[in-house]
This record gives structure tokens, C-alpha cells and sequence, in this order.
């Protein structure tokens, strides 16, 4: 296994201008394993990047949803006269303007404009649509909606009362999703243990933040086809979502991908794409909107919060006896992804451990606050943060070291998952907890600072584990096509893949992948990833799955097309290859048995924190991240991966605390919605990088994108109770419920 | 936001003279009040730009006057004086933790004692708060943890400045002139509780400015300091902050001003707490006794207890960091 360090790459870089190798020991004449630069940063550097906010087209109009900014209400009527008087107004569009006035991710459960009912304040309502942005603003204002306000369900633990209020007449319960897992004999598991930590922890919404509010410009194109240009994470879904609304067949759409601004998950879901499409539509014009700040953090969905009871059992000597969670999850207002984010959590709320009796039950509910759906760790941020401090709280039970402990537990080659399947192999966690040990010299002896008896130190570990792909049986794909021209030498290549790049880098990934696979210099490369009439579908850019899918694709589809070369004369040659990883299988509805994993990254962080007792403030001084991702195929975008996943987690952990009250969003904006600065990540980012190859990954790569986050928040709050003995069950640690905390022990 | 007309006067009296009309404001960096425009809690039919008036961009200082500060000056410039961080450090401490460069850069002085509040519910179209005119503060009963612990009634919102606190314990004053009146008052009579009758925290007329900011002359051994609490390490609004400004007999203390911020709807000076440090040695118990006369009377709400623990923190690390440095 080869090993490098997070700091080489880095200091690599600084001379790499020549495409020296970021590693030493590799060979240098492959482009995967270098931190060749982004194919993309010269444009963006220079400003000639189009992001979808920048998109227009000569005789363009502007845009505005009305949202409902109202968490359950009857909509009795819309009085649209006055919007319609006003002058530079066209049009207004309502729920009846829609031809099939339904979609959704998974279960098409939203409508696209309201006509009966809104279900959370960010349920779109009409649509301005005027010469410029500020008509359509006016306009927009002057729209006259008579609600009758219904009762709001805003706690998740009342959505099942029998009072409650039915969210969707049609389902008859607020009851979306409900797993279960039974395995082995919970009861004789507990009888078995001589220590038991019972807890309940509560995780918050999570806003995505990302840098680049939704928006996008839709039109007709030549051929009478709707266009929409704008910047997501799926656009062969968006695709297909849209002409489910509009009622067109899927040839009659086009999504356009321009390069995006970050999206974390939050792009998944469809936002504006469809009220672009149906405006341009209707108009036969090119329709252009951007969302404000507020309009994007009330409009789109959010992290899960959950709330999780966890009782786990363990042996004196540290070998769990028995894991029983219940997990309750808030979905908001409509389904979005939560049925696969509650599989996610279900499957991995034991943490990466053995245990022979589990038993799990989680539920998802629907409520009348902001739609819950992707975000980077779909569900295993928060299980695992309840395992993670669970295991903590076990070693200060037994007295033990809490690597030790985990070390006794963790999953090997070999070992069984609580659904039963086994873990797919090679099994890398107890490696990178020992990688990230080894770097932060554990145990480490706490010592406070000088400066100030009131500011405590502490250390904390965790470990994370997250699936790469879809997974629990969904039919996982990924085509790419290659076209290679030339004569006798390859003097072109051009990719057709769909692939969203949010940001994070994936168009060099797959640059990397096809310079090496047909051999030719990146010159020749000519990405066609962001037109679904173009380009192929790859799925989408999530679950950690992307670079991992497209290696193998451009993988098969370079071995076809160099054969094509070999033996035929046409030119170009084509060639399309259908990726599919190995299947999955989805979760008994019982048992909970099933295999629901095409593989598993892994990583352990290692947390330093000071706490300043005396004002609940919590700095974090130090986080040492180890991860096995089996093939570094671009260091320097793996570590700006993990990093930024850490900040994120910790983000999650400490100042991102978004507030609800019945319904409403206190926190719209980035005053009220706080996101970490460059001072409040750590000054030391060890990252510690592990390659154990996984067999079905191309060149031996693991997925890496989810996984930076998920240890960050539990190994942060074990370093802060290492620092003060006190145990936070509830995220985030803001000063307010430090010192709340701090206030209950002597 | 709404169509507005922009009219630059060419000199201090128009401006006033503009203002008397109705929906008319003023503006100069307009930092807080072009977000209040977009989010329509303000809707302006005309702003009289102030930015032109190179008669209120000025810092003075002289041994008989102290500091006169044009009220144009902006965050970055009083952070970046000189003059300032050496003789009142305090309020460049203050500038230099307010908001981000960027907004430093274009707030002044004379806006940042005159902002509104950060109370989300006053932030929110949604709700028709009572600061707002409505009939109901939301926060008492509803989410409050950056509200008020010290008079919340009828509106619990806080003060967001981080200058005033600073300018509060310098002794500072305003100059304000008006159509037909100009005069100085303290900061301590400017800054007023909301009433039904004025729903807002000062006693500016809305055809009134403030002109100038004057701090006096210090005694000639005292020392100050500015401690700021967020929820991140910088760009965030003070959960709570303490503004303490001593002069010195050698390490005896002559006379004190402690201010909160962050904790009532006006800065919040705690007289209590300034008679215990007086003629005393700062010591621990001095500190500690003082910090608790500061909150003396502090009633919280649901979600705020936890700023009197937070602000006792910071008094009581203000007085005995003021105590070190004056020992050396």
C-alpha cells in the first residue's frame, strides 16, 4: 500500500508548472496519480467562465417566483389584475399553466406551482415573467394571494400524532419512509454487556451555502426544442423532470450545464430548471432568473436534521454486544431523496463496526418545514455522529482508550454488515484510524494554554465510513462515449459525458482518465460533458461516485474504441460504453437484510480544541484527517476535497445554525446563517492519504467526495468533552449552548 | 428594491432642509440601509446623498478638545488612524472587529450609531413586528437567544454597534443638526429605549444628522479595551460586548465606564459595576463582584441566559487584562 501525506502534494504543486509528479515514487509518464492543473481554472481565473447568473441572450426577459414564504396554507385565490397592469409585465403563470403539475427527485410529490395548498414557505406559487428584473420584481409584489392559513406541523415528533394534520391528502399518513433492522437477539446482546450508553442526539438542518445561487436562462433552440442553461448536479434527471411537467417527450428538452458554483447536494434536487422551462415555453422567448440569497436558502432543500436515540452495549473487555437506534427524520415538506437518505442512515448507523445484534428503527416524516434532501454524506453525517459519540462515550465508560476500543470493533476483511451482506473488500478503517493515530502521536496528553486558565484543550478521534454510489438496488449506470479522430494518429479525442463538474474538479478527473486510457496529451482532449442532447448520461455528480464511475467507463469505452482504431478504417471512431457496477440489493422492509453497497471509503479525523469556558467559544486548533481512497487519481483536488469536506463538517458542528420557528426560516441570509471564515477552520490541516486499491474501482480508486465531512463534527465534540468534560449531544456547539453545557457541571 | 430619487445637495444645510420631507432619507455608506431597501423594510421615495459633504469627513484632535470626527469617517479610517490607536485605542479595537473590510470600508461613524437592529423577526417581511409598527414583539415568546437581557419590553432586539459601546465609555458625545436646532448630547441621552411614541433607539428626528462624534480628552493615565463575544471567530454581530475604559492612579483605578453591548436595545452602561472598581485595586474579587453588579437585574428570556454568564465572562477578563497591563 502506498502512502502519502497530505503536506507533499501541496508543496509539490508549487514547482509541478513542469508536470513534475506530486509523488515521488510514481511513474511519471501517466497522468492519473498527478496533480496535473485543473482543465478548467485558466478560464475561470480570468473571468471567462460563464456561470449560469452570467448567461444571456439577445431579447431576453426576466423572471420571479412568488414563493409562499408561508408553511401551510389553503390557497383560496390569486388575483394577478394588478401584476398584470403592470408596465413591462408579460405574463404570470399559475398552478393551471402546467401541464403535468407534479415532480420530484424520486416520487414526483411537488407540485411545480401551488394551486390548492403550500406545504412550506419556499413552495412556489406564480410566476412574473416581465421585460427586465425589476418589472418582474413590481410585478411580483402587486400579486394578490387570499390564503387560508392551515395548522403547521414543525416538529417531527408530532407529524405521526393522530391530530396531526395530513400533509398529502392522498397518502393518508405524514409517514414517508420506514426502515428496520433486526438482526441477531437485541435482547440477549444487552444481557450480554456489562456496560450500556444510552443517549439521545439531535442533528440540525444543514444550508449548502454554496457560493453560486440558483439560477439560469431557458429558450428555444433551432430545431423548436426548450433549452435550459443553468448549473446542477444532474442534468440527463433535470431532463427528465422537466419534460415529465411540461408534457413533452424527453427529445424535445435540452439541459445545459455551464460550470457551476458549487452545489454540495443541493443541486440535485431540481429548483428553477423546470419554471425556466415552462415560462420559455409558453413565451417562446429566452427567459432568464436568478435567485437571490434568500430566495435560494428558503427555495432549496436542506440536511436532514434527525433526531437519534442510541443505546449500545459492550463487553468489559470493549466488544459490542448489541447496537439498538431509532432514528427519526424531519423530510420537510415533500420527498425529495429522503427515502434514500433514511436507507443510508439506517444501513450505516452502527458505524464502520461488528456488532451481532442490531436493531434499528427509522422513520421519515413529513413536515410543513423546508424540504430535506441531499447533502454531501446523505444521512451518514448524521448516524454516524451519534455512533461515533457513542463509541467515545463507551471508552469513558470502560475506561479505555477510545482507539483501542475501536479497534477491537472496527470492520476487517471479513466482517458482516448489520444487514447481513458482507463488507466488500479490502476493508481499509482500522488502517486510517492507525495512519491518523500515528500522525497526531496517540494518545495525546492534553495541555492547556498558558495564555489563559479559562481556555481548555482537548483531542478527539472519529471514524467515518460512506458508500460510493447509489447503492440499495438501484440500477446504477454510467455512459461515456469517445470519439477519436485522425488518420493513421490520434489528432482529436472528444467525451461525451454528462458529468456536472460543481466545482470540485471532475472534468480534469475524466480528462486524466482519457489521456491515460487511449494514451494521447491532454491537447487533444475535447470534454463535451454539459448538453444532454450531446452528451451521455453518467448519472449524477453525488455520492461520492463520479470519478469513480467515470474511470471505468472511459476505461471501457477506450479499450472498445482503440480496438475500432486497430481494425477499422472509418474514421472517426466511436465508441459508447455502458459502465454498471456490481448490483446492490435494497433493504428487506423487515429484517433490514440486504447488500446495499458497491464499496466503501473510510476515514478517521483527529480533532484538537481549545473551549474558552468562560465564553462557550470553541477553536479548532488542529484536524488530522487520514483517508483511504485507494487511488489518489489527482492529489492536489483530493486534498481541497477533503479539507473542504472537514471545513464543512466542522462548519456543521460549530457556527452553521440554522434556526426554525413554526415553519419560518429565521435564518435567510448569510448575516443570520453563519458559515465558517478561513479563521475559524484550523490553522493545521494534517491530511494523511492511504491507497489500498479497491479491485472495482478504476486504477484502484474509492470515492471521495462525502467523506472529509462526516468524522469532523463527532471527532470535534469528542475533543471538546476531552477539554471539559462535558458531553454535547446536540449540534451545533454555538457559545449560547457551550455555556449552557458548561453550566451543569461544577 | 422600490424606484428612488438620488439627489446630492451641495452643502450640510439642504441636506437637512431635504430631509424634512416625507419619505425622504439619508445616506452614506449605506451599508445597512440599502439591505433594509432590498428587503423592503425601508422604501425610500428619495435618499439625499451625503457622501458629497466634505465638511463631515474630517478627524481632528487637540490637547483642549480631543477628538472631533466628522461624522463621514468610516470604520477603516478610524481603525487605521494613528492618532487614534494611540490615544483611544478602544475605538479602534471597536472598528476593527465591526462587520468585514469591505463594509469598513464604506460605513461611517455617523451610520453606525444610527443602524437599526439585527432582530431577525424585525428582518423578516413576514413579520409585522412592534419596532416595525406592529403590536407584537415575536421574540419575547419566540426565538431570542441574540436578544435582550436587560430591558426587553416592548421590544427586545438589541443594539448591533460595536462603536457605540467603545464611544459610550470614551465619554463620547454627538453633534446633531437639524432644520431649525443644532446641539450636542451625550451618547448616554441619544441613545433612548423604544417607545410607542418613538419606535426606534435614538433620539434623532428623521430631518435631523449627526455631524460630528466628540470624544473628550482622557485623563492623562488611562487605558481601555474592547472585548467583542461572536459565533464565529470574525464578521458576526457581538452576541454580547463590553466596551471598559479606566483612568489610573498608578494601579489604582480613579474613575471607570463599563458598557455593554449586546444586551439591551441601547448600549448599556453599568454604573453598579463602575462604583465597585472605583478607588480600588483591580484584583480578582474586585472583578468578579464587579462583573456581577453589571448584570444585576438581568431577566433573561427562553434562549438567552446564557449572555450573563458570557457577559460577566467578559467584563471581569476586561478588568483584570486593564489591571496587568497597568501593573507594568
Amino acid at each position: 500500500m502506498k502512502k502519502f501525506s497530505g503536506t507533499e502534494p501541496k508543496a509539490q504543486h508549487k514547482g509541478a508548472s513542469d508536470g513534475a509528479t506530486a509523488v515521488q515514487e510514481r511513474e511519471t509518464t501517466k497522468l492519473v496519480g498527478q496533480s496535473i492543473p485543473r482543465v478548467d481554472a485558466i478560464d475561470k481565473v480570468l473571468g471567462k467562465t460563464q456561470y449560469p447568473g452570467d448567461l444571456s441572450r439577445p431579447d431576453m426577459v426576466f423572471m420571479k417566483v412568488l414563493l409562499a414564504r408561508r408553511p401551510h396554507a389553503r390557497i383560496k385565490k390569486i388575483d394577478s389584475s394588478a401584476t398584470l397592469a403592470t408596465p413591462g409585465v408579460m405574463a404570470v403563470f399559475t398552478a393551471s399553466d402546467v401541464p403535468c403539475n407534479e415532480y420530484g427527485l424520486i416520487e414526483p410529490d411537488q407540485p411545480v406551482l401551488c394551486g390548492d395548498v403550500v406545504r412550506y414557505i419556499g413552495d412556489k406559487v406564480a410566476l412574473v415573467i416581465a421585460q427586465n428584473e425589476h418589472a418582474a420584481i413590481i410585478g411580483r409584489e402587486r400579486l394578490v394571494v387570499d390564503y387560508e392559513d392551515l395548522p403547521a406541523i414543525t416538529d417531527p415528533r408530532r407529524a405521526l400524532d393522530s391530530s396531526a394534520l395530513i400533509l398529502h391528502a392522498a397518502k393518508k399518513t405524514n409517514l414517508l419512509a420506514q426502515r428496520r433492522i433486526r438482526k441477531g437477539n437485541i435482547e440477549s446482546g444487552f444481557t450480554k454487556a456489562d456496560v450500556i450508553v444510552e443517549s439521545e442526539y439531535v442533528t440540525p438542518h444543514q444550508e449548502h451555502a454554496y457560493l453560486q445561487p440558483e439560477a439560469g436562462l431557458a429558450y428555444l433552440d433551432e430545431q423548436g426544442r426548450v433549452v435550459i442553461e443553468t448549473a446542477a448536479q444532474w442534468s440527463h434527471d433535470d431532463r427528465h423532470q422537466i419534460a415529465h411537467a411540461l408534457g413533452l417527450p424527453q427529445d424535445q428538452v435540452r439541459v445545459i450545464y455551464t460550470y457551476g458554483g458549487g452545489a454540495f447536494g443541493g443541486k440535485e434536487d431540481v429548483s428553477i430548471q423546470i419554471v425556466l422551462a415552462l415560462a420559455a415555453w409558453k413565451l417562446r422567448k429566452p427567459v432568464k432568473l436568478i435567485w437571490d440569497r434568500d430566495e435560494s436558502i428558503i427555495g432549496h432543500h436542506k440536511r436532514h436534521p434527525y433526531i437519534i436515540k442510541a443505546k449500545w452495549g459492550a463487553t468489559r473487555d470493549g466488544k459490542l454486544t448489541a447496537i439498538q437506534m431509532d432514528l427519526l427524520s424531519d423530510a420537510g415538506a415533500y420527498a425529495s431523496s429522503s427515502r434514500e437518505v433514511l436507507n443510508n442512515a439506517t444501513a450505516m448507523c452502527t458505524g464502520p463496526y461488528e456488532c451481532e445484534n442490531v436493531w434499528v428503527d427509522s422513520r421519515a416524516v413529513y413536515t410543513n418545514n423546508p424540504t430535506c434532501g441531499a447533502f454531501r454524506g446523505f444521512g451518514a453525517p448524521q448516524v454516524e455522529f451519534a455512533a461515533e459519540m457513542q463509541m467515545n462515550k463507551l471508552a469513558e465508560a470502560l475506561d479505555m482508550d477510545s482507539v483501542e476500543l475501536r479497534k477491537k470493533n472496527l470492520w476487517r476483511n471479513g466482517s458482516i454488515q448489520a444487514t447481513g451482506a458482507p463488507v466488500p473488500e479490502p476493508v481499509g478503517v482500522i488502517k486510517v484510524l492507525e495512519a491518523a493515530a500515528r500522525a497526531a502521536a496517540w494518545p495525546v496528553k492534553k495541555s492547556s494554554s498558558k495564555r489563559l486558565e479559562t481556555k481548555k484543550r482537548g483531542f478527539g478521534v472519529a471514524c467515518g465510513f460512506k458508500n460510493v454510489g447509489y447503492g440499495f438496488g438501484f440500477d446504477e449506470k454510467c455512459t461515456v462515449t469517445l470519439e477519436l479522430h485522425g488518420r493513421s494518429e490520434i489528432e482529436k479525442v472528444v467525451v461525451r459525458a454528462g458529468a456536472s463538474d460543481a466545482g470540485q474538479g471532475a472534468h480534469t478527473i475524466l480528462t486524466q482518465f482519457v489521456a491515460d486510457a487511449l494514451d494521447v496529451p491532454l491537447e487533444k482532449i475535447q470534454l463535451v460533458t454539459g448538453d444532454t442532447s450531446e452528451a451521455d448520461p453518467v448519472g449524477s455528480c453525488s455520492a461520492s461516485r463520479l470519478a469513480f464511475m467515470l474511470g471505468q467507463a472511459v476505461r471501457g469505452a477506450a479499450e472498445l474504441a482503440k480496438e475500432k482504431w486497430r481494425t477499422q478504417s472509418e474514421r472517426p471512431v466511436k465508441a459508447t460504453y455502458r459502465f454498471k457496477p456490481r448490483p446492490t440489493t435494497p433493504l428487506d422492509p423487515e429484517t433490514g437484510r440486504g447488500d446495499p453497497a458497491i464499496s466503501y471509503c473510510y476515514a478517521a479525523q483527529i480533532a484538537e480544541v481549545e473551549v474558552d469556558t468562560a465564553t462557550g467559544q470553541v477553536t479548532v486548533l488542529k484536524l488530522i484527517s487520514a483517508h483511504d481512497v485507494g487511488k489518489a487519481v489527482n492529489p492536489q483536488q483530493l486534498i481541497g476535497q477533503i479539507e473542504g469536506g472537514a471545513a464543512q463538517g466542522l462548519g456543521w458542528a460549530t457556527v452553521e445554525h440554522f434556526v426554525m420557528k413554526d415553519g419560518f426560516v429565521m435564518t435567510p441570509n448569510f448575516t443570520l446563517y453563519l458559515i465558517p471564515t478561513v479563521l475559524d477552520v484550523p490553522e493545521i490541516m494534517n491530511t494523511v492519504v492511504l491507497e489500498d486499491p479497491d479491485p472495482q474501482g478504476p486504477q484502484g480508486a474509492r470515492g471521495v467526495g462525502e467523506m472529509g465531512l462526516i468524522p469532523a463534527a463527532p471527532a470535534l465534540v469528542a475533543a471538546v468533552h476531552d477539554a471539559t468534560g462535558v458531553w454535547f449531544d446536540q449540534l451545533p456547539l454555538t457559545p449560547e449552548r457551550v455555556l449552557k453545557g458548561l453550566q451543569s457541571v461544577p | 428594491m422600490r424606484n428612488f430619487e438620488h439627489i446630492t445637495p451641495p452643502d450640510l444645510e439642504s441636506a437637512v432642509d431635504l430631509l424634512s420631507e416625507r419619505g425622504t432619507k439619508s445616506i452614506a455608506g449605506g451599508t445597512d440601509l440599502l439591505p433594509e431597501m432590498k428587503s423592503r423594510l425601508r422604501s425610500p421615495r428619495r435618499l439625499v446623498n451625503l457622501k458629497a459633504l466634505e465638511e463631515l469627513r474630517y478627524l481632528k484632535h487637540n490637547a483642549r478638545k480631543g477628538f472631533q470626527i466628522g461624522a463621514l469617517t468610516t470604520l477603516a479610517e478610524i481603525e487605521s488612524n494613528e492618532l487614534i490607536r494611540e490615544k483611544i485605542p478602544i475605538l479602534a479595537q471597536a472598528a476593527s472587529v465591526a462587520a468585514s473590510p469591505q463594509l469598513r470600508n464604506m460605513g461611517t461613524i455617523g451610520g453606525n450609531l444610527c443602524q437599526s437592529v439585527r432582530c431577525w423577526y424585525y428582518r423578516a417581511p413576514e413579520f409585522k413586528c412592534w419596532l416595525k409598527g406592529g403590536d407584537t414583539c415575536y421574540a419575547i415568546e419566540g426565538e431570542n437567544k441574540f436578544h435582550a437581557i436587560l430591558e426587553s419590553s416592548p421590544c427586545c432586539a438589541v443594539h448591533p454597534s460595536d462603536l457605540a459601546p467603545a464611544l459610550m465609555a470614551l465619554g463620547a458625545s454627538v453633534h446633531i443638526t437639524g432644520t431649525d436646532e443644532e446641539g450636542t448630547v451625550s451618547l448616554e441621552e441619544f441613545f433612548v429605549r423604544p417607545k410607542a411614541s418613538n419606535r426606534q433607539m435614538t433620539i434623532l428626528g428623521a430631518n435631523e444628522l449627526i455631524t460630528e462624534v466628540q470624544v473628550p480628552m482622557l485623563d492623562g493615565d488611562s487605558s481601555g479595551i474592547y472585548l467583542k463575544a461572536m459565533d464565529r471567530k470574525v464578521w458576526a454581530f457581538a452576541l454580547v460586548s463590553v466596551a471598559v475604559q479606566v483612568s489610573w492612579d498608578k494601579e489604582r483605578v480613579k474613575g471607570a465606564r463599563i458598557v455593554l453591548g449586546g444586551v439591551a436595545p441601547i448600549p448599556w452602561r453599568v454604573p453598579a459595576a463602575e462604583e465597585i472598581v472605583r478607588d480600588q485595586a483591580i484584583t480578582e474579587e474586585i472583578a468578579t463582584s464587579a462583573s456581577e453588579a453589571a448584570l444585576e437585574g438581568a431577566q433573561p428570556l427562553r434562549d438567552n441566559g446564557y449572555k450573563i454568564a458570557l457577559a460577566k465572562a467578559l467584563v471581569k477578563r476586561a478588568l483584570m487584562t486593564l489591571a496587568e497591563r497597568a501593573k507594568k
